[in-house]
């Protein structure tokens, strides 16, 4: 039987929740680990960019790491309630 | 002296702290759910905040239209049309927020959920009913839409509940404040057409109102407790 679909609240927590027990992590793993095609990836990342949820760093080698950011921690913490508020509310 | 008469013969107070009281309660929820709007992004929480949001507008303008219905009769026409137009628009958005799924795509993005071409379709039919009932001086048009938006929205609550009210119990309680909801909008239109706004069938109505609010209140806090 196929698994079911993760909806998109679900990925976005995958993805925080990955880069929360990684602290910082490289764009290749965090693309493996979220079990995403690198398209889906690239939508999902820019779209945490541009929420603020996580932040891309670069060092001085050219190495870009991601890291969470404080609204994308709240996020992870208030995941629960929210997603318990859309299925409560038929939303 | 009765009860009945002691809310009679203070009619317009009542009707001020009834405006205040449902305003209040909306905007508290509006204040709960925008924070995880904020969070989220989420569409539906989008929708369903700008519904109370409304009401709370037309709560809002009801407490103004009871406090100048007596002092100007322009006054309280212009008020009670921007009334309607708020009425209607929360109306729209409660259900919205209910079928949004099926007629957005998922990639599809909104900077305002206030005004885009889907909602603005909202906003003309509900201009249309407010100018209406303005023209004809009447609450008509405005009751017979939400009879049938609030009986669309019923059906797909209900079959929501049928799906996942085991899983999801606040899901009886949002089918029956929509119950309550279509039942105070048929009393409305009844009182209109037959019972010439008698003040029994108005004070039914009016509660029948406050459960319908404090049921989505108690909802939103329960559910988001945590």
């Amino acid at each position: 039987m196929a698994a079911k679909k993760r909806e998109r609240l679900d990925v976005i927590r995958d993805i925080l929740q990955k880069i929360k027990e990684n602290r910082q992590i490289k764009p290749t793993r965090l693309l493996y680990a979220s079990n995403l095609s690198p398209q889906m990836f690239k939508e999902y990342i820019n779209e945490l960019l541009t929420k603020g949820f996580i932040k891309l760093e670069i060092d001085e080698k050219e190495k870009k790491t991601f890291s969470l950011t404080k609204k994308g921690q709240d996020f992870l913490c208030e995941y629960k309630i929210i997603e318990n508020f859309i299925e409560n509310f038929g939303l | 002296m009765s009860l009945y008469s002691l809310i009679v013969e203070n009619k317009y107070i009542l009707e001020i702290f009834y405006a205040l009281i449902i305003s209040s309660v909306c905007m508290l929820i509006v204040l709960k759910t925008d924070r995880f709007y904020q969070l989220s992004l989420h569409r539906g929480i989008r929708y369903f905040r700008n519904a109370f949001f409304f009401y709370g507008l037309a709560f809002g303008a009801r407490y103004l239209f009871g406090l100048f219905s007596d002092f100007s009769l322009h006054y309280a026409f212009v008020l009670g049309m921007v009334f309607e137009y708020f009425f209607v628009m929360a109306g729209f958005f409660l259900f919205y927020s209910l079928i949004y799924k099926k007629v957005e795509s998922p990639r599809e993005h909104y900077k305002s959920s206030l005004l885009n071409p889907k909602i603005f379709v909202f906003h003309m039919v509900a201009l249309i009913i407010a100018v209406l009932g303005y023209l004809w001086q009447t609450y008509y048009f405005m009751f017979v839409s939400q009879i049938l938006i609030f009986f669309c929205s019923l059906i797909i609550v209900f079959s929501n509940y049928i799906k996942s009210g085991r899983q999801h119990k606040f899901l009886k309680f949002y089918t029956i404040a929509v119950l309550l909801g279509l039942g105070a909008w048929i009393l409305n239109l009844l009182a209109a057409l037959y019972f010439e706004w008698s003040k029994i069938v108005m004070m039914n109505v009016g509660i029948l109102n406050i459960i319908f609010f404090l049921l989505f209140l108690f909802g939103v806090i329960k559910v988001t407790r945590g």
